[in-house]
């Protein structure tokens, strides 16, 4: 079997472990007794052995002790993924300077959560404050305040936040009430109003950390790859900018790193003179802009290359 | 002084036989309602993709019709409770017919609200992992404290009629029927003592109604007010809805007042004078209403906030007919007809009744939607339903679903329970209401 | 005559059709990026790492379970070890703390990666020479400024000679790459001195690790030495425990009490007309009974 990777605390990597078999490995499933999933674990073991099939067809000879219900899985990947990272704080700096609309984090996003094309948990924005200001390009994750309106109203607790900044979404206990989507004033959460018709990857357990699939009648939105952030590996939206403009760091090692990169927060803030989007609201948003300045490239350079459902949204871009 | 007798000669017939009319209205509202139970099956089998809501429009017609059920509700309270404790003479022959309203709205405005949610199926969470931080838990925690309240009053109304129907003699109606008084009845027998405990039952529970409603309409304003949407994140809200809610709650008694007058030529029991007299009382809170309105969108617009011009801007453009109608036309003309003795007649203010229904409606509907069509961020998109809304037959036919929903349940009741509370009519001066 | 011309035309043809079939053919194998490293951590461990990748589309895409021959010494003379390249197209061969490779003239020694290709890939050479390197990392306060002194010493001719105008970078690990804080180049005495940020946060008790490297250098490969020391501001951040807003999972007690107090204060009344209905019932029965009696 697989050997744990020490990866910053027990819980993490007892947590990776248990993922990795849920989904990778395959779940496989007790002749006879549905919906069981096999852990194997360093616990010791009693000796007694059981055979099973596994889900790509071969007979697998697994020890009684490890084997869990699936249920109980997901019940603990749940209650790991209210708890967080621990210690962490988490920040992403936005480099309006150098995004050309090349929506390449958009594509990242979406495939890496199995989105359909029309969800964008990151979206893109033509804005402009006034006509005499500048157009900028402006991407948009969730911003995972640290007073999130959207968690003040949930009424189940389905959306929630946790101590190292991030909210997150459990898509099973969601009753799509919408609102959260009202009460976001950043239009960045979107709903499954049909079946997403997305196909579960085999041996999937529910996981809120990477929110796969998306569910029919509950919210969806950003959640920071929760799930890389527990590999510390970077958003999918961060490596994937080819642009450099996602930075991505935690605010208590006062480091942002865009993958090639890598800088101090604070010297980032002071030196470009970083802000939050609408600091009024009074949201205390995670994510910083560095403003628009001295750009080598026009913004018009961001339409091109683009399907025509893409550039007409930005027709009637402009000051409101 | 009308006798029992008299009383029960007027009030029982309507109980004892149904006439042809009854079942054809019933089956009109009934076809309605099967329409709107396959428009329901449409959405929950294809999701609410059917509906014309959208990630910006995230509340549309189901909102709007939750909240105009919901302030309906306010005859009841009104009209029972605050003119109860009162004590005013005239109102007596309504009161039943406000109590009633009161319960069916209250049974009816819930039902919206499931319809906007996305899983029906996990609807229990909302009593199961409540959050009192939420405004919903709150609005959940009132809806059903006012139903129970509700339900209570009006039965603690009933007892005293169910008592006078199980012993009047001449009474032809079904066996099932007769039991049914019996039962309800709680051999209730008119003693000195027993009038005096329900009395004060009443009592009690008529404060409660005044109390509860207010807290209810309260919260439902809040589930807006405590966002941060612009045209939502109003100080007055609260207050505002509450106003709107007896507004149309009283334009609703006027309305039924008049239908069934009409319907049981009940013309010595609800006269013109109850007609001018709720009219007035419409009039006055149409004005307490017209103020607020004003007040609210006074302030919106005279400040420079981006995001008020932006939707003060929405409103005089995209739905300007709208807004014109909801809160100029609605106010004024009800006041207009009922202030001037010229124009005072039982058609013109049951007609009133109809606009200021209607407005309020409208109102809802334009504090809902326009907010939602102006975020912070603009929408950028090449939809057009994404961009703006327009709601679907599916939701045109639920809420048509809801009204003959409304109108059945009435027409159930009426064959059971008569319409004007004989009780209360019994202790009345005949000559008080023929003034 | 005629028929010489038209043979030597056609045997021309030929061979240029079969020049541009074997040209096309080969048009269609993948030129790979094959590049050898040299690292040398902490522990004096070294290891040789082979990269190997090839572009499309602007973007670069590794190559896996492509076999790797490692070899040190001139021209190839000792093959080291095969290994094959994993999901990232890297391929690690361990030295261990092996000094005694062999050297070429000028006393470096020489390593090379050969990925022999097959038949959709070409075939890749990357060669190293290097000379080791001893890097020191002392970490001293001085007039209470944290200073990060820096030596290094190479072998040449058999003697320790000290490294100079090298450039030495300076990093701080942190959780999804290494934060550069400084870099210094090597003076003649080879050694150099940087100061350490006085800001900079370190976990919980302030401990911090600090690296330093020569990278990618021409003679030296990569050579690290890391330190951890609690020379880090300790990070404070806690959410504290038992917090409540409207965001957490306890709402703030206030909001507990108001709702409990209105809620009592509601459903009190209703228990009071509930038990005047039941009131009620008892009475009536009563009466009913002294009727049934008389």
């Amino acid at each position: 079997m697989k050997e744990i990777e020490e990866n910053g605390g027990e819980s993490s990597s007892r947590r990776n472990f248990l993922k990795k078999v849920g989904i990778g490995v395959g779940a496989v499933s007790l002749a006879g007794i549905a919906g069981t999933s096999v852990i194997a674990g360093n616990k010791s073991k009693s000796g007694e052995k059981v055979k099973l099939l596994s889900a790509d067809g071969k007979l697998v000879e697994v020890d009684k002790d490890d084997i869990k219900p699936a249920r109980e899985i997901v019940a603990e990947l749940k209650s790991e993924a209210r708890k967080g990272l621990k210690g962490r704080k988490f920040v992403m700096v936005i480099d309006l300077a150098k995004c050309k609309n090349a929506r390449k984090c958009v594509e990242a996003c979406q495939e890496g959560h199995m989105l359909p094309k029309d969800h964008e948990w990151m979206k893109l924005y033509l804005l402009q404050d006034d006509h005499t200001t500048a157009r900028y390009w402006f991407p948009r994750p969730c911003f995972h305040c640290d007073k999130p309106m959207c968690v003040s109203v949930c009424p189940v607790g389905a959306t929630f936040k946790r101590d190292d900044g991030i909210v997150l979404i459990d898509n099973q206990r969601c009753i799509g009430c919408k609102f959260c989507m009202t009460g976001c004033p950043y239009s960045v959460r979107v709903f499954n109003w049909k079946d997403p018709g997305v196909k579960l990857p085999p041996g999937h357990v529910y996981d809120p950390e990477t929110n796969i699939p998306p569910v029919e009648g509950t919210v969806g939105k950003c959640i920071f790859c929760a799930d890389k952030l527990r590999n510390n590996e970077l958003p999918r939206c961060v490596s994937a900018c080819p642009m450099g403009v996602l930075y991505f760091g935690d605010l208590l090692e006062d480091t942002v790193t865009n993958g090639n990169e890598t800088v101090r927060f604070s010297k980032l803030m002071t030196d470009r003179a970083g802000y939050r989007f609408r600091e009024d609201l009074g949201t205390l948003p995670s994510v910083y802009y560095l403003p628009p300045t001295e750009r080598s490239f026009t913004v018009e350079s961001g339409l091109e290359g683009n399907d025509e459902s893409v550039t007409g949204r930005y027709k009637n871009a402009g000051p409101r | 002084m009308p006798t029992e007798k008299q009383l029960l000669q007027d009030l029982t017939p309507e109980i004892e036989k149904t006439g042809i009319r009854w079942y054809i209205t019933f089956s009109v509202f009934f076809l309605i309602f099967c329409v709107g139970i396959y428009a329901l099956i449409q959405q929950i089998d294809k999701g609410h993709i059917v509906t014309g809501m959208r990630d910006n429009v995230v509340w549309g017609l189901y909102i709007v019709n939750f909240i105009f059920f919901m302030g309906l509700s306010y005859a009841g309270a009104l009209i029972s409770g605050v003119l109860h404790l009162f004590h005013t003479g005239w109102r007596k022959p309504v009161i039943r017919l406000a109590e009633l309203i009161t319960v069916i709205s209250l049974v009816i405005g819930p039902f919206f609200i499931f319809f906007c949610i996305g899983r029906l199926d996990r609807l229990p969470f909302l009593i199961m992992y409540p959050r009192i931080q939420s405004p919903i838990t709150w609005d959940v925690i009132a809806i059903s404290t006012d139903l129970v309240g509700c339900f209570l009053f009006l039965y603690l109304s009933l007892i005293e009629d169910f008592a006078i129907l199980r012993d009047y003699d001449d009474l032809n109606v079904s066996p099932w029927k007769k039991k049914l008084y019996k039962v309800l009845s709680l051999g209730y027998s008119g003693t000195e003592k027993e009038k005096k405990i329900l009395t004060n039952a009443r009592n009690v529970m008529a404060a409660m109604i005044i109390a509860i409603a207010i807290i209810v309409y309260s919260v439902l304003a809040w589930i807006f007010g405590v966002t941060l949407q612009p045209g939502w994140h109003s100080t007055i809200f609260g207050p505002y809805f509450v106003i709107a809610a007896v507004f149309s709650g009283t334009g609703l008694l006027i309305i039924l007042m008049w239908i069934y007058r009409k319907i049981y030529h009940l013309e010595e029991y609800i006269t013109k004078r109850h007609f001018v007299n709720v009219g007035v009382l419409l009039t006055i809170i149409a004005a307490f209403y017209g103020y607020f309105t004003f007040s609210d969108y006074l302030t919106k617009w005279y400040g420079s906030i981006k995001m008020d011009s932006m939707l003060i801007d929405k409103l005089f453009h995209d739905y300007y007919a709208l807004f014109i109608f909801a809160n100029y036309i609605g106010i004024l003309l009800p006041c207009i007809i009922i202030a001037f003795p010229k124009f005072r007649t039982i058609r013109n203010i049951t007609v009133a009744a109809v606009i200021a229904v209607t407005a309020l409606w409208v109102n809802r509907y334009i504090i809902v939607i326009p907010t939602l069509e102006t975020p912070f961020l603009p929408i950028q998109d090449t939809r057009p339903d994404w961009i703006r809304y327009s709601p679907t037959w599916i939701e045109w036919s639920l809420t048509l679903a809801g009204i003959s929903v409304y109108g059945m349940l009435f027409m159930l009741v009426s064959k059971i329970a008569p319409i004007i509370s004989i009780s209360e009519m019994k202790e009345v001066d005949k000559t008080e209401i023929m003034k | 005559m005629k028929r010489k011309i038209s043979l030597t035309l056609l045997l021309l043809l030929l061979l240029s059709l079969n020049s541009l079939f074997s040209f096309s053919q080969e048009k269609l194998k993948i030129s790979p990026y094959i590049q050898l490293q040299y690292f040398k951590d902490n522990d004096e461990n070294s290891f040789l790492k082979t990269t190997l990748t090839y572009s499309r589309n602007r973007m670069e895409l590794p190559l896996p379970g492509m076999k790797i021959i490692f070899y040190s010494g001139p021209e190839k003379k000792a093959r080291l070890a095969e290994i094959v390249t994993d999901d990232k197209g890297v391929a690690i061969y361990n030295l261990n703390h092996k000094s005694d490779f062999l050297v070429n003239k000028s006393g470096l020694w020489p390593f090379g990666s050969v990925f022999n290709g097959n038949d959709t890939i070409e075939s890749g050479i990357s060669e190293l020479l290097i000379r080791d390197a001893n890097l020191i990392m002392t970490l001293t306060v001085i007039d209470s400024i944290k200073t990060i002194g820096l030596n290094a010493k190479k072998m040449e001719k058999g003697k320790e000679i000290p490294v100079s105008g090298e450039k030495v970078t300076l990093y701080v690990p942190r959780m999804f790459s290494l934060l550069p804080i400084g870099e210094a180049t090597l003076d003649e005495s080879g050694s150099a001195s940087v100061e350490f940020p006085a800001t900079l946060p370190g976990d919980k008790e302030g401990n911090i690790t600090i690296i330093a490297r020569f990278e990618e250098n021409a003679e030296f490969g990569n050579v690290e030495k890391k330190s951890t020391l609690k020379w880090g501001l300790p990070s404070t951040y806690s959410v504290p425990a038992g917090h409540r807003a409207l965001w957490t999972k306890t709402a703030p007690r206030w909001m507990i009490y108001t709702l409990s107090v209105l809620l009592a204060g509601v459903w009190g009344h209703y228990l009071f007309a509930l038990i005047s209905l039941i009131r009620i019932r008892i009475a009536a029965k009563k009466k009913a009974k002294e009727e049934y009696r008389v």
